[in-house]
């Protein structure tokens, strides 16, 4: 009776972490060969290393931290609301932060005091999105105490998304030409705009909603057998839900701030890896759903550099025209899908 | 009530129900009942008269309206509910293994004891082979074993169930109801069990609890409130005598036989001419004479002047209808 342990899936998730991590170091608009790659990072060869250090090291590690994020909040909604078909946009945050981000850029035309001090400031984007985003987060969390049913919750944050998309789309309809070419550029999503300033914060709230997911395994289980079974088990419902809430919240909010808003990783993601490792226990799902997002960011963003040519793809592109062929496909596969 | 019953469960002039607008809708009230250790006890009554909604009341998942139930902690009691378990590839293992959550810390980390209790649980209801098996592979009545182990690893004095044999066949509801009276005769386990079957509650319930429809709660040994008429008042069965356990014939073609036999033989020919609209009646100058002889039955048909044998009852039946 004895458990299995899918050595060989997870063989498979590390083995595709570490080869896409060396690869997304090494390709790009210079070829980096593997050979150079490790000396390059220690010893004085200027181009290389600037290259490495400056470039290609942040985005790689913009992609781990914000896969990993993006995947175990999509996890998270979809064993809050046992529902497939959540992903971490559910909650309507990355539409809070993409309606403050329109305010920023769009409306940035209007006045030249925002202008100034907004748009030309590199945390002016992030701060507008982190804002939007926690504003929507303490709508949510306020709603969630007085609405004690999981799929109200949902059809609520389905709502919000509605309504602040709308706002943007009027916002969009009235801007001018270069503004709007900003927002646009900003939601099509990127992993390259981050300096190590940025990717410190970023690292210590995807940590932070990592260390609270990961402390949530319990009643994450719980979740499974719905309210009632969770609840005859002792496990305090409402406490858990905000303590999940609040990780989703940090996770993608953090990503969405400074990445923009990354469609498809957090929705398909986890079931993705619930194929190469088919278990409930999210003590053993999360961590392998971690890898699994940072694995997906990273292949993304190597396709998006178009190897061997200095064009680069927009990243939303990328991950919806990846995500969703195998996502079809494993669900004729699979004949279902369930969280 | 002998001085070693020992009462496992106690509530208080307890009312349960709903809130609706700030006004309470209680479907039972004033409720004094107990469960004892060892006991299994049948909750019985119709569709919608509010079964689980007292049972959630009991193990405290919904707020009383009014009064208490006194159980010796939040812990002592496992439930097997109705709800659907939506995820598919959840296994078999993984779901017994929800029973022991009580009992671990935020890591979920199971120990050598806990797996023991899980796989023990396992056995119990015969799901071993299973084990590794995803709930959704699983039949309904293998899945409701499931949910039995689960509750069953939680290790819990009191067990809860609500219509656990719903959906399964004779079989299973049977393999079911004999586990839990095992589990009360042989471990001193407290089992409540909402059901529908009136013929399973009758043949294994210490004791029942009938909902009535004026919001209470009739309780007794099953055959006492046969007997006294409580479930004829309550269920108003509708062509079903519960003191001989038949559905009522009407014997329709107006046209009596005599019976004559023994054992089984002569109770299913009685079934058969009874079903078929006879009226069985000592006076008929018809008779039919049932004879079991080296594992052969005959069906011996005569009146005043013919005289027919059968070997089967279809013969007998069709001949009877062609008179």
């Amino acid at each position: 009776m004895k458990q299995v342990s899918y050595g060989k899936g997870w063989i498979l998730l590390i083995t595709l972490l570490v080869g896409l991590l060396i690869a997304n170091i090494s390709i790009g608009s210079v070829q980096i060969p593997l050979s150079k790659l490790f000396l390059s990072l220690y010893t004085d060869q200027p181009l290389f290393s600037d290259i490495l250090w400056h470039f290609r090291i942040p985005k790689a590690l913009t992609c781990l931290l914000a896969g990993s994020a993006l995947a175990t909040a999509g996890l998270l909604m979809q064993t809050l609301f046992r529902n497939p078909m959540a992903g971490p946009d559910v909650l309507g945050l990355t539409s809070g932060a993409s309606l403050l981000v329109a305010l920023v850029i769009l409306l940035g035309q209007f006045s030249t005091i925002f202008k100034g001090v907004l748009f030309h400031n590199s945390w002016s984007v992030a701060l507008a999105a982190s804002l939007g985003g926690g504003l929507v987060f303490i709508l949510i969390i306020s709603i969630a105490k007085y609405v004690k049913d999981n799929a109200a919750l949902l059809i609520i944050g389905l709502m919000i998304s509605a309504a602040t998309s709308s706002l943007v789309s009027v916002m969009q309809y009235t801007s001018k030409a270069d503004d709007l070419q900003a927002f646009l550029i900003w939601t099509l999503g990127s992993m390259g705009n981050t300096n190590w300033t940025e990717i410190s914060v970023l690292a210590i709230v995807v940590a932070l909603g990592l260390g609270i997911s990961y402390g949530s395994v319990k009643s994450l289980n719980s979740w499974l057998l719905g309210e009632n079974y969770a609840r005859s088990l002792n496990i305090n419902m409402g406490r858990s839900r905000l303590w999940i809430v609040v990780a989703t919240g940090l996770l993608t909010g953090s990503v969405t701030a400074f990445c923009g808003p990354i469609a498809f990783v957090g929705l398909a993601v986890p079931h993705l890896v619930r194929l190469i490792i088919p278990v409930t226990n999210h003590k053993i799902l999360m961590p392998a759903v971690m890898m699994g997002g940072s694995i997906l960011l990273l292949f993304c963003d190597l396709v998006a550099q178009l190897p061997g040519s200095t064009q680069i793809l927009p990243l939303n592109a990328i991950t919806s025209l990846i995500g969703a062929p195998v996502v079809i496909w494993m669900v004729i596969k699979s004949k279902r899908i369930s969280v | 009530m002998s001085e070693s019953t020992l009462i496992m469960l106690q509530t208080r002039n307890l009312a349960a129900g709903y809130k609706l607008d700030g006004k309470d809708f209680p479907l039972f009230d004033n409720l004094n009942l107990n469960l004892n250790k060892g006991e299994l006890v049948c909750f019985m009554g119709s569709n919608g008269i509010g079964k689980t909604t007292l049972i959630r009341t009991l193990v405290g998942l919904q707020k009383p309206l009014r009064g208490s139930t006194e159980i010796p902690s939040k812990d002592s009691v496992a439930l097997v509910l109705t709800d659907k378990i939506t995820s598919s590839i959840m296994t078999v293992y993984d779901l017994v293994s929800y029973g022991r959550y009580p009992y671990l810390n935020w890591n979920v980390q199971l120990s050598p004891y806990d797996h023991r209790l899980i796989e023990e649980s396992i056995k119990r209801v015969h799901l071993e082979p299973l084990a590794q098996k995803r709930i959704s592979e699983l039949s309904d009545g293998q899945l409701q074993m499931a949910m039995l182990a689960k509750a069953l690893a939680q290790d819990t004095a009191i067990l809860f169930l609500d219509e656990p044999t719903a959906h399964l066949d004779l079989n299973n509801r049977v393999e079911i109801m004999n586990l839990l009276r095992t589990l009360c005769r042989t471990e001193g386990k407290t089992v409540l069990v909402a059901t529908h079957e009136l013929d399973l509650a009758l043949q294994t319930a210490d004791r029942i609890w009938l909902a009535t429809n004026e919001r209470k709660i009739l309780e007794g040994i099953p055959e006492d409130l046969v007997l006294d008429g409580t479930f004829d008042e309550v269920f108003r069965f509708k062509g079903f005598d519960l003191k001989s356990g038949k559905v009522s014939q009407e014997p329709y073609r107006k046209k009596a036989l005599q019976l004559e036999g023994q054992g089984h033989e002569y109770l299913w020919t009685k079934n058969a001419l009874e079903r078929t609209g006879y009226e069985i009646n000592a006076a008929s100058a018809i008779k039919i004479k049932v004879t079991h002889k080296d594992k052969a039955i005959t069906w011996n048909l005569s009146n005043e002047n013919t005289e027919i044998n059968f070997t089967n009852l279809s013969g007998l039946l069709d001949s009877l209808a062609k008179d």
